[in-house]
């Protein structure tokens, strides 16, 4: 009897220090994967397999500075009922309920998105990177050009190695000397003006300044010839 | 003994930095040229030239990295000018090419000659307007060096920036080009040629010496000053050889008839092209 009453006593000593020692160990990280694209160390993971561990989230801080007005971006509602379905980029179909849409051609309506570098230059057609009907809409969560996925499944079938911040690459880049352009993507709205400035002062300044130095170096020789 | 007709502006090492500026800039222009009007025939043509879009963009590249390689020896060589010992004269002085309330004086100067007020100012050995061209290459080329390095590195650029600058950068790439050519094209070929005192052609660049009678009615604060310092006769040198003069002008003119070419093919085809 008082040698069980001992062992117990141990027992009871030996999961006290099991106990007490457990408190001294790292917190468990519940919350970890959800940062896992803001954080630098899955970075490189990111860049290489397009996936952000087993989920796929929203890339923050590298979201490009451009917005459509009235729309709020880098928001995905998972169900179809939600409130953000009704606005058009977040349709499964964009082009739902467009009215003989079989008989029109995509630069029919989107002129404009078939005049940069991607399209003319490299000579892409809108299919390669928006995919076969229905075209899903830039912000519906299945679409391939949902910004959580588009540098893996669109950019890195010619860009290898794309990651979310080249995605935000703005491919249909706006006017930049537009004032639309100011709100949408002020970095470029400024870069193009003042860069027109600078070619506007300089050119400005010195055609006047060079033709003047030819008339009155010409003044001067005429000047001399005549003595 | 030689006559002293001449007198000692650039040095061999100036002149080589100048004629790889001016090959790389024109083999920059033309390929920048070709794929900035790729959409247009002339754009075609040009890109012919280098054998196709291509490699006309891959000589591009290349042409870019041998600039970078260099301003980069431009800087180091730079160094070895500075007198460390008299480091406020070697970089504010008279032979620096930096600019200083003096220059603001001679443009203002200057400025009322053009219209018959006053004399023209007594310039010293930099004018200006050729210090002007000097620092406008300086911070112009890091600037293309800059942007082209991330445009032809694009998914390595957007490990370390947003991707989005992508976008500046081909802005400013591109909007600094044009500015490079016009300026080059414009104005430094109308006073590198065509202004009375410089045509047919200012030899200075390639034959590293300027007549001294030019020096005394453009820049005679030069010429007193090396009098004053009794450096006179040391700078002055012989006038170059018939058969090397044959040589530069031949190229000074192949280098502006190009210029000319492009500028006025680049304004005509500018309508059927998107800038940026």
């Amino acid at each position: 009897m008082t040698d069980t009453n001992g062992m117990n006593r141990h027992l009871l000593r030996i999961s006290a220090v099991i106990l007490l020692g457990l408190l001294l160990l790292a917190e468990v990280a519940a919350a970890q994967e959800e940062l896992a694209s803001a954080i630098r160390r899955y970075k490189e993971r990111e860049v290489s397999t397009g996936y952000y561990e087993e989920y796929e989230v929203t890339p923050r801080r590298l979201r490009p500075l451009v917005g459509v007005p009235g729309v709020s971006r880098g928001i995905f509602p998972y169900s179809p009922s939600a409130e953000k379905v009704r606005v058009r980029t977040h349709l499964a179909d964009s082009h739902q309920g467009l009215k003989f849409y079989e008989e029109l051609r995509c630069d029919y309506c989107h002129i404009k998105e078939t005049k940069d570098i991607h399209t003319v230059r490299a000579n892409i057609s809108c299919r390669q990177c928006h995919g076969g009907e229905p075209i899903a809409s830039l912000d519906h969560y299945y679409s391939p050009m949902n910004p959580i996925r588009k540098h893996a499944y669109v950019c890195a079938k010619c860009h290898e190695g794309a990651s979310a911040s080249f995605a935000s690459y703005i491919i249909h880049e706006p006017p930049p000397g537009a004032p639309a352009t100011q709100k949408s993507f002020p970095a470029l709205y400024y870069a193009y003006w003042l860069m027109l400035v600078l070619l506007l002062a300089t050119l400005g300044f010195f055609i006047p300044h060079s033709l003047l130095v030819g008339l009155r170096e010409l003044f001067g020789r005429k000047g001399k010839g005549g003595k | 003994m030689t006559s002293p007709t001449a007198i000692k502006r650039f040095s061999r090492l100036d002149r080589v930095f100048h004629l790889g500026l001016m090959l790389t800039f024109l083999i920059q222009a033309v390929t920048g040229f070709s794929r900035l009007f790729i959409t247009t025939a002339w754009g075609k043509s040009l890109s012919n030239l280098f054998g196709g879009y291509d490699n006309s963009f891959l000589i591009h590249q290349r042409v870019g990295l041998v600039m970078i390689i260099g301003f980069i020896l431009h800087i180091i060589y730079l160094f070895t000018k500075i007198n460390w010992k008299n480091l406020r004269g070697s970089i504010f002085g008279p032979d620096s090419l930096v600019p200083n309330l003096q220059d603001a004086r001679n443009l203002g100067r200057r400025i009322l000659w053009f219209f018959g007020i006053g004399s023209a100012p007594k310039l010293d050995r930099w004018a200006y307007w050729e210090k002007f061209d000097y620092w406008a290459v300086f911070w112009g080329l890091p600037l293309l060096a800059v942007t082209g390095l991330m445009l032809m590195y694009p998914v390595a650029t957007s490990r370390i920036l947003p991707g989005w600058m992508l976008n500046v950068a081909g802005l400013l790439h591109e909007a600094e080009a044009i500015l490079a050519v016009t300026y080059i094209f414009i104005i430094h070929f109308f006073i590198g040629h065509l202004r009375p005192l410089s045509f047919p052609m200012n030899e200075a660049m390639f034959a590293g010496s300027v007549a001294l009678e030019e020096v005394m009615e453009e820049k005679p604060a030069w010429v007193e000053r090396l009098k004053a310092d009794g450096q006179l006769e040391p700078v002055i040198v012989a006038p170059p050889a018939v058969w090397y003069r044959v040589i530069y002008y031949i190229f000074g003119y192949s280098a502006l008839a190009l210029g000319v070419y492009l500028l006025i093919n680049g304004i005509v085809y500018s309508r059927y092209i998107r800038v940026h």
